[in-house]
């Protein structure tokens, strides 16, 4: 077993254990002509930051949707090594695939996903209080992540209030409050200047240095070279999975999130 | 080996002269007309609103045509009363007809707005969203006047003057194309007030943003309006003596406009200040969400349910005036008169009940509306994990608190001012008494349930998650 963080070497696909694995995913949508997803395998280890790249209707968001269980594949089977042992994802019905997502897998997306009527801080905190947590902790612990993340002071504004990059800052935190052991990030820089493009990302691979792994779909090369390792999907199929050196770097992460 | 010359392209051919956006917009109509998948709830809940809707008008009008046939000398207050209750009823009608309008846009929105793309004006938008909230209503007006059929033979068992109403509820036939002619010209009306708070952009429809604001200074207001009215209410006798039964309707008649013209000043604000407490105390997420909600824009808050603000205001007075004619000793009135007082709080009820029911088909179809609204925070909140219940229970707590609000606040208002009649019911004539308060429950309940309803369009957006996104 390969130790959590520890980044393949360039040019070579690591063997880890997989933290999530596909075989033979295939997704087909209602009246589509050719399958979005053709066959797919994929091993994705704990601690690794992947890039899933591709051209337009290569599949890949797809792909993103099926390993986070929010499709369901037409075919083949998503394993996850769940805090409560291995779940075959696409086996369970919707509601367990909505707890899966909440407790074990955060997200980052283009829009970031936020309320707009929410402040920064609620944004963070519902992803706590709906695991049960009282509303007083989940805020403190919000609180702590928003301050990691370079917001203190800003948790009281709502989403219209704060920047394009401060709002995917949250979803940052959001997606790293609960513990989350898995981050899927779509696009996640896609909406944000070059600058901040920079800062975004190395707030979402810091969180591999923290234990976490990190899967990206991206369209922009920058952000896939700065992975541990990137897919090429064309026409629903993996076409190249090659890895690269990363830089990665970590600060230290709330107390809270570091014991999961 | 040659080459195969391509083919020439197809030359544009200049277009007939331009027409006029009513032209364009019924040109257009019947291709919006077809349906697509997840569309028929949405579809649905407007004209059954209007079916309801339009049942209930031509009830209400069927009673009020009744008190019309009299002739002796009480025909006249019962006419006013009719009157007055219709007129009531005239305001959750129109907000039937806006929210129906915004639904329809917001249903239509990506259509809309690829029109917008390929050039059509916001005269042709607007007239084709006219148009189409039109339609809809027509036809929900038609099925409502089956609905009056079936309705106006259970609403002719009560009794008004110590008789069933029976055959008088059936209004003369030539109402009835007047009535579904009406509804579809109102709803047209409101459609027109409706596009109003919805931008549509060649790039997708948005809702226009609105200061969500409501000053404390409208407190200022109602209490001064209800401190006045209290003093009128204490020199009603010496005005009566003065200027004889005339001062006495007239400054009853100022007295209640003044206290709906207050509640309207009020009802904003404290939307606005209990929603604040209620974010800032909510322990669970559809509470801390339905608070948020509702703080991002508490007039619109205010204004889905305050057509039971005006009601609840004279259910009050109905409920009141239940439990003294009750207690009233009869010996000295005529019949008639011991029949009015019985008359007037059996109206004020079934008026109140009739506007709980069109506050429901508002309700109904204004959070369809606002949930293909928020169709992206959904799929949103989905893919995060988010149980759909909370979901759902987010919306309706919306809903709910502001109507506790508003039908609570209004009936306080009625209770301040009437407080030692309202105390003496509540002892001597519990039965009255309680008969209001289960029109109330039952009122709150059709509320409560169109907004249950609306919350079935979300399985629909969550299935087809990309045209949300």
């Amino acid at each position: 077993m390969v130790r959590r963080g520890r980044r393949p070497a360039a040019g070579t696909v690591g063997v880890m254990t997989p933290l999530l694995s596909a075989r033979g995913l295939t997704m087909q949508y209602p009246g589509g002509v050719t399958p979005a997803l053709d066959g797919v395998d994929l091993d994705i280890a704990a601690g690794e930051s992947v890039a899933i790249m591709g051209a337009s209707g290569s599949g890949k968001t797809t792909l993103l949707h099926c390993l986070a269980g929010i499709l369901r594949p037409t075919a083949g089977s998503v394993t996850f090594a769940s805090g409560q042992g291995l779940v075959r994802v696409e086996s369970l019905d919707d509601a367990a695939r909505s707890r899966l997502r909440r407790e074990e897998l955060g997200f980052v997306f283009q829009q970031g996903l936020l309320l707009d009527e929410l402040t920064a801080l609620e944004n963070v905190a519902v992803a706590r209080m709906l695991g049960g947590v009282p509303r007083g902790q989940a805020e403190a612990e919000a609180a702590q992540w928003l301050q990691y993340l370079g917001l203190a002071g800003l948790e009281q504004r709502r989403l219209g209030e704060l920047s394009g990059g401060q709002a995917q800052r949250v979803a940052i935190a959001r997606a790293q409050v609960t513990g989350a052991r898995l981050i899927f990030a779509d696009e996640p820089t896609g909406a944000l200047d070059s600058a901040t493009s920079v800062e975004v990302l190395d707030l979402l691979l810091s969180a591999t240095a923290q234990g976490r792994t990190l899967v990206v779909v991206t369209h922009d090369a920058d952000v896939a070279r700065r992975c541990a390792r990137t897919v090429v999907l064309r026409d629903g199929r993996v076409v190249s999975d090659t890895a690269a050196p990363a830089a990665t770097s970590g600060t230290a992460a709330p107390a809270a999130e570091v014991s999961r | 080996m040659t080459a195969t010359a391509p083919a020439p392209a197809p030359t544009t051919v200049p277009g007939a002269r331009p027409t006029g956006a009513l032209a364009t917009a019924v040109h257009l109509a019947p291709l919006f007309r077809r349906r697509r998948d997840g569309d028929r709830l949405a579809t649905a809940l407007p004209v059954a609103s209007f079916a309801v809707v339009t049942a209930l008008l031509l009830v209400v009008l069927g009673g009020a045509q009744a008190f019309f046939g009299w002739d002796d000398e009480l025909a006249s207050t019962y006419e006013t009363l009719a009157v007055i209750a219709v007129v009531l009823l005239l305001v959750p009608l129109a907000t039937v007809g806006a929210s129906a309008a915004r639904l329809a846009a917001r249903r239509r929105d990506e259509r809309l707005a690829s029109l917008r793309l390929l050039g059509a004006t916001t005269g042709t938008i607007t007239a084709l969203t006219v148009l189409e909230a039109a339609v809809t209503a027509l036809a929900g007006a038609v099925l409502g006047v089956m609905l009056y059929a079936v309705l106006a033979p259970l609403v002719g068992l009560l009794h008004f003057r110590g008789e069933a109403l029976g055959a008088q509820m059936w209004v003369p036939w030539w109402w009835l194309p007047l009535a579904v002619l009406g509804v579809a010209l109102l709803a047209a009306a409101s459609a027109v007030v409706g596009l109003r708070a919805v931008v549509v952009t060649p790039l997708g429809v948005r809702t226009r943003q609105k200061a969500g604001t409501a000053h404390w200074v409208r407190v200022v207001i109602a209490v001064g309006v209800l401190v006045v009215g209290l003093g009128l209410m204490q020199v009603l006798g010496v005005l009566g003596e003065m200027g004889g039964i005339v001062a006495i309707v007239g400054t009853l008649a100022a007295i209640f406009g003044g206290m709906l013209l207050a509640l309207d000043a009020l009802g904003p604000w404290f939307v606005r200040v209990r929603a604040r407490r209620q974010a800032r105390k909510a322990q669970t997420v559809p509470r801390l969400l339905a608070a948020r909600m509702v703080l991002e824009d508490p007039k619109a808050a205010w204004r889905q349910v305050s057509g039971v603000a005006m009601t609840s205001f004279v259910g009050v007075f109905g409920a009141v005036g239940l439990a003294m004619a009750d207690m009233t000793s009869t010996e000295g009135m005529d019949p008639d008169e011991r029949w009015l007082m019985q008359d007037v709080s059996t109206g004020v009820l079934v008026t109140v009940a009739v506007s709980f029911l069109m506050v429901a088909c508002s309700v109904g179809i204004n959070q369809a509306a606002s949930t293909l609204d928020r169709a992206a925070v959904h799929v949103s909140l989905d893919r995060l994990g988010v149980p759909r219940e909370v979901m759902s229970e987010a919306a309706r707590r919306a809903v709910m608190s502001a109507l506790w609000m508003v039908a609570g606040g209004s009936a306080l208002c009625a209770a301040v001012l009437l407080f030692p009649l309202v105390g003496m019911a509540i002892f001597v004539q519990p039965v009255a008494i309680v008969t209001a308060l289960a029109v109330f429950a039952l009122g709150f309940l059709s509320v409560r349930g169109a907004a249950a309803l609306s919350a079935r369009l979300v399985p629909g957006i969550l299935a087809r998650p990309e045209r949300a996104l």
